[in-house]
Parts: C-alpha cells; sequence; structure tokens
C-alpha cells in the first residue's frame, strides 16, 4: 500500500495538503459567527484591547477589505514568517514557539534513537533464536506494551514512579528556582527527563523490535547467511554483520514513516509530564483560546510532518533501488 | 478458492480476547443504568469521597460518581466508535469502489484527494477544527469519519481492481452479466472480511481521536468522556483519588483500544496467510 503513494506526484499530494491546512486556518476563524477579530483573536484577549490597538489588528488583517486582500495579507505576513501575536505570553507567536520547539525535538529525537537502537538489537536476537523463550516473550511482552495508548503509559509511570515511589519528579525540565548549576543541573535535567523518555520509548520500541525480528527470520534462511557460517564467521557476526546490517532497511524506512505519529505522541507526554515543549504550549493555546498560538504551531507541525514524510518518501527510493524499477 | 478469514479469527486466541474485553464494555455500556445508583451528572454532595459500597469508585472533583461516569464514558465511547466505523467505511466504499470501477478522470482526482488528506495526521486537523466548533457528539463523528475515510478507499480501491480481473469475473461477463450484479454477486462477497478490517480499524482510531480530543479540553463540555475524566483526574494527582478515577478511567480506554487492535490485528494475519509476518509489523504500527 504504502509504495503507491511514493509515485512522481508525491510532492503535488504535499503541496495540495499543505494549501489545505494553510486555507483551513485562514477560513475557519472567518466562517465563525460574529466579528472575525473575535474568532481570530479569541474572547478574553478582547476584554483587555485597546480601540488602538484593534484598529491596528484589523488594518493589519485587512479585515475592513475584500476576501482577496485578506487572503493576500494572510500569506505575506506568513511568507514573513509572521505567525501573529500571541496575547497570553506578549509575544510573537513564532519566538513562542521556537523557545518550546528544542524541548520537544529533544524528547522526540532521542526517544526515537533509543527505541529504534534497542528494538533492532533486541530484534536480533529474539530473530536468531525464533520459537524459544526469548523471542516469544519479547514479542508477546513488547506487543502487550506497543497496544498502550502513549498517553496512558506516561499516566502509569507518572503515577508509579512519580506519585507512589516519589522516585522522579512529577513535572517540568528542570527545577524550578532551584538554582543549580554545572553537573547539578544537568543531573536534575536528566532526573526530569527519564520518565518521558522512558515512556515514548517503551511503546515505540514494539515497532522497530518487530520489524528487525521479521526481517531477520526471512534473512537467517538466506544463502549468504549459510555461506557466512559455513566459512567460519562467528555467531556474533552472522548475525549483527551480515543479517543485522541487511535488516536495517524496512528498519530505517518503517521508522520515517512513524515520525509524524511519533512527533503526536510527543505532544501528549508532554502535557502529561508538563515538559516544556510544543505539546504543552498547545494546551495553553488551547485552554487560555490564544488562537494565533494555536494556529502557529499546528501550522509548525503539519510542516513539519509534510517534510519529514517528503523526505522519507526520496530516501526510501534512494536507499532501496528496487522501488525506482518497480514504478 | 474461498478461504473464509472470519472462521479463523473465531477460533484464534488474540481475537477471542479481544472479543471478551469488547463485549464486556459494550455490556457496561448497555447497562449502565442498572450498574449504578446514579445518574453521571447527579451532584452525590460528596466531594473526593473513597470507594464506598454507594459509591463503588467513590466521587470526583465535581461531586460526581466516579463508577457512573465511567459507565456512561462507555456509551459516549462506543457510540462515537461504530458511527465512525459505518460512516467512514461506507465512504470509503463509495470512493473507493467507484474510483476502481469508473477510472479515467473522476479516479485521478479521487486519488489526489485520498493522497493529500492521508500526509496529514488526522489529529492536527481535529484539534484545529476542534478548537473553533467545540464539536458536539454529532459533529465529532462526522469530522471524525471525514478525516478517517481516504485510508480506507485506496485499501478499497486496490481491491476491487485487482477482483475485476479475476478470471470468474470476466467469465461472469462474457455471460453478459451488468456491473451491478459482479458488484452484488463476485466482488462484494470477497470485500467482507477487509471492510470488517477497516471498520475495526477506523473504530480504533475514533476512540483515540474521541479521547484526545477530551483529553485537550475541545470537546463539547457536556459530553462525558474518558479522555476528559482523564484530564481532569490529572490535575489532583497529589491527592489519593487517582487510584480510583485515573487508573480505571485510564484502564477502560486502554482495554477498550487493545480489544480493537487484538481482533483488527488477528483478522489481518487470518485474510492473507503468506503476508502474516508483514501484517503482525502492519497491525503493531497502527495500533
Amino acid at each position: 500500500m504504502k509504495n503507491e503513494r511514493l509515485g512522481r506526484g508525491s510532492i503535488i499530494n504535499y503541496l495540495i495538503a499543505l494549501a489545505a491546512i494553510f486555507s483551513l486556518n485562514f477560513v475557519l476563524p472567518r466562517l465563525m459567527p460574529g466579528d472575525p477579530l473575535h474568532a481570530i483573536y479569541g474572547d478574553e484577549a478582547l476584554v483587555a484591547m485597546t480601540p488602538e490597538m484593534e484598529a491596528y489588528l484589523i488594518r493589519q488583517f485587512a479585515l475592513d477589505k475584500s476576501w482577496s486582500e485578506q487572503l493576500s495579507a494572510y500569506l505575506i505576513g506568513l511568507l514573513h514568517g509572521d505567525l501573529g501575536f500571541s496575547y497570553y505570553y506578549k509575544d510573537q507567536v513564532s519566538t513562542v514557539i521556537l523557545g518550546a520547539l528544542p524541548w520537544t525535538l529533544l524528547l522526540a529525537v532521542l526517544a526515537l534513537a533509543l527505541a529504534t537502537v534497542m528494538g533492532a538489537v533486541m530484534g536480533i536476537e529474539a530473530g536468531s533464536r525464533r520459537g524459544r523463550l526469548l523471542d516469544s516473550g519479547l514479542t508477546a511482552s513488547l506487543m502487550f506494551l506497543g497496544g498502550f495508548p502513549m498517553f496512558f503509559m506516561g499516566i502509569l509511570l507518572l503515577l508509579i514512579f512519580g506519585v507512589s515511589l516519589g522516585w522522579a519528579p512529577l513535572s517540568g525540565a528542570v527545577t524550578p528556582y532551584a538554582g543549580l548549576e554545572g553537573v547539578d543541573y544537568f543531573l536534575d535535567f536528566l532526573h526530569h527527563l527519564v520518565l518521558p523518555i522512558l515512556a515514548l520509548v517503551l511503546v515505540l520500541v514494539g515497532d522497530s523490535f518487530l520489524i528487525t525480528r521479521n526481517t531477520v527470520v526471512s534473512i537467517l534462511g538466506d544463502a549468504f547467511i549459510l555461506t557466512a557460517r559455513s566459512i567460519g564467521c562467528s555467531q556474533f557476526a552472522v548475525k549483527y554483520t551480515h543479517t543485522g546490517r541487511n535488516s536495517l532497511l524496512p528498519l530505517i524506512t518503517e521508522t520515517g514513516m512513524r515520525i509524524p505519529h511519533l512527533l503526536i505522541q510527543t505532544l501528549f507526554i508532554e502535557i502529561v509530564f508538563s515538559y516544556p515543549g510544543i505539546g504543552l504550549l498547545l494546551n495553553t493555546a488551547l485552554y487560555s483560546r490564544d488562537y494565533p498560538l494555536l494556529q502557529g504551531i499546528l501550522l509548525l507541525l503539519t510542516v513539519i510532518v509534510l517534510t519529514v514524510n517528503l523526505a522519507v518518501d526520496l530516501l526510501y527510493r534512494k536507499l532501496d533501488p528496487r522501488v525506482r524499477y518497480a514504478h | 478458492m474461498h478461504i473464509n478469514p472470519l472462521r479463523a479469527v473465531a477460533s484464534d486466541r488474540l481475537a477471542l480476547t479481544g472479543f471478551a474485553i469488547l463485549s464486556s464494555i459494550v455490556l457496561m455500556a448497555i447497562l449502565a443504568p442498572v450498574l449504578t445508583f446514579f445518574p453521571p451528572d447527579y451532584y452525590t454532595g460528596l466531594i473526593f469521597s473513597p470507594p464506598s459500597y454507594s459509591h463503588l469508585l467513590g466521587t470526583d472533583s465535581m461531586g460526581q460518581d466516579i463508577w457512573s461516569r465511567l459507565l456512561f464514558g462507555a456509551r459516549t465511547t462506543l457510540l462515537v466508535a461504530a458511527s465512525v466505523a459505518i460512516l467512514s467505511t461506507t465512504l470509503s466504499v463509495l470512493v473507493g469502489a467507484s474510483s476502481a470501477l469508473v477510472g479515467g478522470m473522476y479516479e485521478s482526482i479521487c486519488m489526489r484527494v485520498v493522497d493529500a488528506m492521508h500526509s496529514i495526521p488526522p489529529i492536527i486537523v481535529m484539534i484545529l477544527v476542534a478548537a473553533y466548533l467545540r464539536p458536539n457528539l454529532l459533529i465529532m463523528i462526522l469530522l471524525i469519519s471525514i478525516l478517517s475515510w481516504p485510508t480506507g478507499a485506496r485499501v478499497v480501491r486496490s481491491r476491487v481492481l485487482s477482483l475485476k480481473e479475476r478470471g470468474h469475473v470476466y467469465a461472469s461477463r462474457t455471460f453478459g452479466a451488468s456491473w451491478g450484479h459482479i458488484l452484488k454477486s463476485h466482488i462484494a462477497p470477497e470485500m467482507g472480511p477487509l471492510l470488517i478490517a477497516m471498520m475495526i480499524q477506523d473504530a480504533r482510531r475514533a476512540v483515540f481521536l474521541e479521547a484526545g480530543m477530551g483529553f485537550l479540553g475541545v470537546s463539547d463540555p457536556t459530553i462525558i468522556s474518558w479522555g476528559k475524566m482523564i484530564q481532569q483526574a490529572l490535575d489532583f494527582t497529589y491527592l489519593d483519588v487517582w487510584k480510583w478515577w485515573l487508573l480505571p478511567t485510564g484502564l477502560a480506554l486502554s482495554l477498550t483500544l487493545m480489544g480493537l487492535c487484538f481482533i483488527g490485528f488477528s483478522l489481518e494475519a487470518a485474510m492473507d496467510p503468506r503476508l502474516a509476518p508483514r501484517s503482525v509489523e502492519g497491525a503493531v504500527e497502527k495500533c
């Protein structure tokens, strides 16, 4: 199924998807009943609004002009990287988002790397012992863990290790106002990082494990493995050099395709652990009805997801020549 | 050669576990008024009461009986899941089958739309729209269905495309059968298990999206939703209430998702035994 959409039109598809999100962002606030300024900025923001500010905003969004002029004002703003003004944070939306983005990237990238490497190693070990206790045990338990919705996995860890045992902090990325420096600061930071990462890894690792395991099982019957064994390669070399390297391709592509899913789950995990990334920002934006911030975040997520998808599509065709010939 | 995957699923342990989990949740939902003394929105006068005989899971911060909210929450979850499964699969079949049969310009336009919609995670669009609309149950069901159908449409289209080239379909056409007849007696029976698999997948996505919207606080506040209960309970982890508020709700949600996942996985494995290892991976990815 997946290969079908890797055709020549994939870039066009992504452009269409992007345009659809842009138009949704533009049209939704203007379709809402009442004053579009209310819908764009939210009711709460208007309580604090002065007439001068209102006049300025109306001019900025070209709300006194026709639809086409409003649209061009909106697009020109976007091209300048102007996502609007967050009244909740009293700052430019782009600045607010860029401040939170590194935390989200830290969680997502670290969790993805850990889960992929751990999954690959366990997958190779289990696949080369197909049908034995280690294999069936790992498969069953990782599939069970993978069945949990990720944010509930986060909540479980929070309740067990944070609330009941008190081993880990309940929220945030560092202890606020602790005045820690150097190594202490870093340890505090790691202490806060453990649970969110663990939650993500526990759910993610099953995917990479199963892909690697299944590829390994199918590769182990191949002739070149038999050759490697017969010329006296060590068990380790056969497992990791011969089988491992050849099972990387499906692992890499499947991992890439799962990045959008991971990103969304990271947002929920951040909300559970009050980790100061994009997810927490999204939560704040939703609760304070800070619509410019909300739109900015969702726009950024869309762009990231589409870029990643496109990159994976292209990478896949590069990595596996068979795909290029097949289409 | 007709293999009936449904029969294989009926004797599969994984699927039976899934059925058991789901049926108990369906029973909870149907028998909700019998299993509890209190309507879900009833103010009991007790706030944060620990579990007792009259309040099996205690009461929450609003003084409402948690056990009744859990039971009635199951109704919301299952209603959304079932409606989305039916609606979204119907849309998939209509678009997928018609583009496979009609072809040409119509097919390429449909598939363009499907591809474009497929490349954005539904939850992003869902959050955006829900933040403005604060959807009630009906709008929620419509929204999730509109965002869910493209994946299925692609599957239906490729299946119909391959089915209509099969020998017995050709034979039937040489006897002068109309497309309507072929659809009814040759294509539809083969599609059954596939459609059930699609419905299960749609249901799973719907359960997750509904809970997610509740968790983010963007659905209609009058809906009794597990996601919203989890989000409310999460504010009170410093009290003991999480043991009978947060934990049971989260478990109920996880069990529902797992039950659907088990059945879907077993069905997909049964439908294509040759692809069993691939479908292990595919099923888990979707979970």
